[in-house]
């Protein structure tokens, strides 16, 4: 099985990650999902490419703090994260998280909490690539 | 050595990626940017946030930096 917590180049399974997730205990009881991806247009732009850059180890611990802190606080059973990296095409996959809890509530609450942490707190950085040419993202709330 | 790196937009206003330095005893972290803010202002003018050794630090901490310190000068995240 893979590792729960991921950087990787490749794109990923959906149904591979929840399948993993619900591996590890038939004790949960709601599984909630977000999967961020790469959007053909953005501030006006068509943007056709997406590069993605990170401090390896510094975003892999971070990513692996914020599963700890998740399963902590919103008392969940699992929880997986996956971040690509390198160039995402439009449409594309870019990240993955994968939050199980024995009911609903708990895992809607973390996987809202897990994005927003993770963009607020793992270095990594996007670079649309426009047909006007590249331009680095500001983040976003 | 002190080990800088920089990542993304940083990187690219500095037009590397990576600077080695010379240590000398008290160096803090705060030495290294005020001496490399000026050689490369473009790049510091979006610096938001520092890590030392893989730990993020502030104006506060000023312990001295070890031989071989890594200090990572970045800006906001936009990763997600």
């Amino acid at each position: 099985m893979s590792a729960a917590v991921r950087l990787q180049l490749e794109d990923f399974s959906l149904d591979a990650e929840v399948a993993a997730l619900r591996e590890h205990s038939k004790r949960i009881g709601g599984i909630a999902t977000f999967l961020g991806c790469a959007r053909d247009f953005s501030e006006g732009r068509d943007v056709h490419e997406i590069a993605f850059e990170a401090h390896h180890g510094m975003a892999l611990a971070e990513l692996l703090r914020l599963r700890d802190e998740a399963i902590a606080r919103f008392d969940l059973i699992d929880a997986r994260i996956v971040h690509r990296l390198g160039t995402v095409r439009a449409g594309d996959n870019i990240v993955l998280i994968v939050a199980g809890a024995e009911h609903r509530a708990p895992a809607f609450a973390a996987c809202r909490w897990l994005i927003d942490e993770l963009k607020a707190r793992t270095p990594i950085w996007k670079k649309e690539i426009t047909p006007q040419g590249e331009s680095w993202v500001t983040p976003h709330p | 050595m002190i080990n800088v790196l920089f990542f993304g937009p940083v990187a690219e206003r500095a037009g590397t990626r990576q600077i080695a330095l010379d240590f000398r005893e008290g160096l803090r972290w705060q030495d290294v940017r005020d001496t490399l803010r000026v050689r490369h202002p473009e790049a510091f003018e979006i610096v938001a946030i520092v890590a030392v050794n893989g730990q993020r630090v502030g104006e506060q901490d000023a312990a001295p930096l070890a031989d071989g310190a890594e200090i990572v000068f970045m800006s906001a995240f936009s990763g997600g």
